[in-house]
């Protein structure tokens, strides 16, 4: 009570009689409180709302129309995705095709394009197919290091191939 | 003689800092949001292992839905008065027609050659209709392009 320091605005009863009488000086309190609530709740709003990460892309060149390509056939790869999603591939001449899963499918590549650094993969997929489908096999591509690989349209014939193969 | 008491004190505690760093984390966060407009469609990411981030400006988004329709758009509200008319600016992305697509993407790009193209597709959506937008957009001589995903989870 004694060592008021002045700030504290209590209010004396006694004043001493030797002391000037001031007008009295009252720290103006604001409440506070709800301001800091709006500011609050505004805060949590726009922290929750906002998306920090943007989404992850995938970069795909493709080739100008115009160009065309010639490959020797023992150098081409091809994978085969059908409606389901069954992968089977061949490699040259498409005689026969044979069925992969897609959990091998990684290592498979790696080790196919260790053996022939010239290996070329051509994509084929079923236009029944997923996008998802689409983007998991190039998803696969890009892991396994092959950065070269073309999309094609799934003939008939390769669909009667892979009828053969699932046989 | 009574004992002596502990005095009670109201307990202030002094908010001010709290406060300053509340407002300063406000701003940020009023300032850093971008509202989106709203989607036409749900689209649902497919997932992979890419690492490139989606640019932040200059983007033009086809999307493709899972039943198959496609929609383009752009981030840029002047330029989808430009090529979708006033009375479509608002709308984030406007469904196309297949054979009106080239046309579009050639009218947006001559309008802004930074323009990035990206597909979203949806994860359910069918590969044909992946395959038709790919070859207007080897027509139309863009051949770099994005497909939008989400980082897979392991």
């Amino acid at each position: 009570m004694s060592g008021g320091g002045g700030a504290a605005p209590e209010p004396r009863k006694h004043g001493k009689a030797k002391k000037r009488k001031k007008s009295r000086r009252l720290g103006i309190r604001i409440d506070m409180t709800p301001l800091v609530d709006v500011a609050f709740l505004l805060l949590t709003f726009f922290m929750l709302t906002t998306s920090m990460s943007r989404p992850q892309t995938m970069e795909i060149n493709l080739p100008p129309d115009e160009t065309k390509v010639d490959v020797p056939e023992s150098n081409l790869l091809t994978l085969f995705v059908n409606a389901k999603g069954d992968i089977f591939w061949s490699i040259g001449s498409f005689q026969s095709a044979k069925r992969i899963e897609f959990v091998k499918l990684r290592a498979f590549l790696k080790e196919q394009n260790t053996a022939n650094p010239k290996l070329i993969t051509l994509l084929k997929i079923d236009r029944e197919g997923k996008y998802n489908t689409m983007v998991n096999m190039m998803d696969e591509l890009n892991l396994a290091n092959v950065t070269r690989f073309s999309l094609a349209p799934m003939l008939e014939a390769d669909k009667a191939l892979i009828l053969k193969a699932q046989s | 003689m009574s004992k002596i008491k502990p005095k009670r004190h109201g307990v202030l505690i002094d908010m001010t800092p709290l406060v300053d760093v509340a407002f300063l984390l406000l701003t940020f966060f009023m300032l850093t949001t971008q509202f989106k407009p709203p989607e036409e469609v749900q689209i649902e990411l497919p997932s992979s292992n890419s690492q490139f981030k989606l640019p932040e400006s200059d983007v033009m988004t086809i999307t493709l839905s899972k039943d198959g329709r496609i929609f383009l758009g752009v981030d840029s509200q002047k330029l989808r008065r430009r090529l979708f008319g006033p009375e479509n600016e608002l709308k984030g992305s406007i469904e196309v027609p297949k054979e009106r697509l080239g046309e579009l993407l050639i009218q947006a790009r001559t309008a802004n050659l930074k323009l990035r193209t990206v597909i979203k597709g949806d994860k359910e959506a069918k590969y044909g209709v992946a395959e038709d937008v790919m070859n207007i957009l080897q027509k139309t001589m863009i051949t770099r392009f994005n497909l939008v995903t989400n980082l897979e989870q392991n």
